[in-house]
């Protein structure tokens, strides 16, 4: 009785034993093309590659030579990143205080339009790009801590982590998924814990800190140069809310 | 989780109170609340209502036991053969106990629910699917079903007033459980500053919104694990150990005249509330 069953029952019962093994080593799926978010309309095209964007005698790739970028610093601009939860745009004044003496592009349509918001003394109404579920609490501050302040990567690096090549666009437009999945495939890799030489005790704490992934408190990893790894947190209430 | 780490740990799943291997470091939140200083005035519970988004819900959702106050104030009248208004009672702020070993942890079907290394009983919202059986399971009653989609079509906080929520806090929609997270959202803006500098959250940087609310400083809530706190120093004194179900000054002959004590502690919840109340003739 019910011979006609053995087969799909051996069937699902090895395609779940080997999920179970299968989930400990998949990794979610890299970004692709899908990822990549709605071009969203600024009211003025603001362009990155310009303010940001490599310098040309600095990068000979940079095809058009009046097109090479100024190489700004991301937190120049977007200052509130490295001590608070948002990353925010910068007020008016800030655009205002370099290109009033930047008399050179002071006739270019977009700058026309940016003093028009300066002379009626309104905001310029920018539109959000990265926009994160309400119940999510994602803190740029202890990213830029962790990556740039303590160990000395590169801005525009760090930034590219979750923003993409922003300094290659004109307004910004959403490279990555910004998804769970994709924030905890980066959390769940071995990060090096080393700070830059001259911060003597910087770096995320293991040991103090260490997250746990497991019932058990993890011992100490190394990667093949040696030097001691951890993993970021994954406990539930650090990004949800 | 994977099902072959659950069943290679199975036995730690259950109880994740501290033990040798997994000690509570740096941080283990806990509070001590003292009821001989209590009066009842409900500031705690009116705070927790501005800090954490509960809804108002009125009195005929209340009397149908849907009230979402995170922070109650438990009523007890004492059997002392006065009448009414000379008889005594005794107030007992209760809220969620973020027991070690808890029990709702353990039934909720879709894990929304889990305990967090801080020693914090974690509740997600967006996971929640709104079951209802952590709050079968809870001894306590401390976990509050919205029922209702109270910021839409109930309209708690009609125009203008939706600009009082507090935006660290999710407004929970229609079918979630929720409950007291001993206000996490402030732990973890501490614990993030801390981080940048290079220590832990000292003494006294962060309170809950009941604690900064008790006109009688009832409330004290801190990292237990910290020889300085407040808290640590209550319970060392109070003798109360947070991995017991049964305390050693309790199983002294005559008793111990200290007053700490855990609400059920017998259910092996662990909890992460110690009370203080002086034991008085009419309440035996």
């Amino acid at each position: 009785m019910y011979r006609f069953l053995r087969l799909p029952i051996l069937l699902v019962g090895l395609f779940m034993a080997v999920s179970c093994y299968a989930v400990n080593d998949s990794q979610p799926t890299l970004t692709t093309e899908d990822d990549l978010g709605p071009q969203v309309a600024q009211p003025i095209e603001f362009p990155h590659y310009r303010h940001a964007g490599n310098r040309n005698t600095v990068d000979p790739t940079n095809s058009d030579p009046t097109k090479g970028g100024m190489e700004i610093n991301c937190q120049y601009c977007h200052t509130y990143a490295r001590r608070s939860l948002t990353a925010g745009i910068p007020p008016l004044q800030k655009c205002i205080g370099c290109h009033q003496n930047i008399p050179s592009v002071r006739d270019k349509p977009r700058i026309v339009e940016l003093f028009k918001y300066w002379d009626a003394k309104k905001a310029v109404p920018w539109k959000k790009v990265h926009d994160l579920p309400d119940f999510v609490r994602f803190t740029h501050e202890r990213h830029i801590k962790r990556f740039i302040e303590q160990q000395g990567r590169p801005v525009q690096e760090v930034c590219g982590y979750c923003h993409g090549q922003v300094k290659e666009m004109v307004t910004a437009r959403r490279q990555k998924p910004i998804t769970m999945g994709w924030c905890v495939s980066c959390h769940m890799k071995e990060h090096v814990v080393a700070a830059k030489a001259d911060i003597p005790e910087g770096g995320t704490p293991i040991g103090k800190q260490a997250y746990w992934y497991t019932f058990q408190k993890p011992a100490e990893t190394k990667n093949a140069a040696g030097e001691l790894t951890a993993k970021g947190p994954n406990d539930c209430w650090l990004c949800h809310k | 989780m994977t099902a072959t780490n659950l069943l290679e740990n199975w036995a730690s799943v259950r109880h994740f109170h501290p033990i040798d291997d997994k000690p509570h470091d740096p941080y283990k939140w806990a509070m001590a609340i003292d009821l001989d200083a209590c009066t009842g005035c409900n500031a705690c519970a009116v705070a927790c209502y501005a800090e954490n988004n509960l809804p108002v819900v009125g009195r005929e959702k209340f009397l149908h036991g849907q009230s979402m106050h995170w922070m109650r104030i438990e009523r007890y009248w004492e059997e002392d053969g006065r009448e009414f208004p000379d008889q005594g009672f005794q107030f007992l702020p209760m809220m969620c106990q973020q027991c070690e070993a808890a029990p709702c942890e353990t039934v909720c079907p879709v894990g929304a629910t889990n305990h967090t290394q801080d020693g914090l009983n974690s509740q997600i919202y967006n996971r929640c699917i709104g079951s209802r059986y952590c709050s079968a399971n809870c001894p306590f009653k401390v976990r509050y079903f919205n029922w209702y989609d109270y910021p839409t079509t109930e309209n708690v906080w009609p125009a203008e007033m939706n600009r009082q929520l507090n935006p660290d806090v999710t407004v929970r929609g229609k079918g979630v459980m929720e409950k007291c997270t001993f206000c996490v959202q402030r732990l973890r803006a501490a614990e993030v500053t801390a981080k940048g500098e290079g220590r832990i959250v000292r003494e006294g940087e962060v309170q809950t919104a009941c604690q900064q609310a008790c006109p009688a400083s009832a409330i004290s809530f801190g990292n237990l694990v910290d020889p300085e706190s407040r808290v640590h120093k209550q319970w060392l004194t109070q003798q109360v150990d947070l991995d017991k179900d049964k305390q050693d000054k309790d199983q002294k002959e005559g008793g111990s005249d200290l007053r700490g004590y855990r609400i059920l502690e017998e259910l092996r919840p662990y909890p992460s509330v110690m009370y203080l109340e002086r034991v008085r003739e009419s309440a035996v």
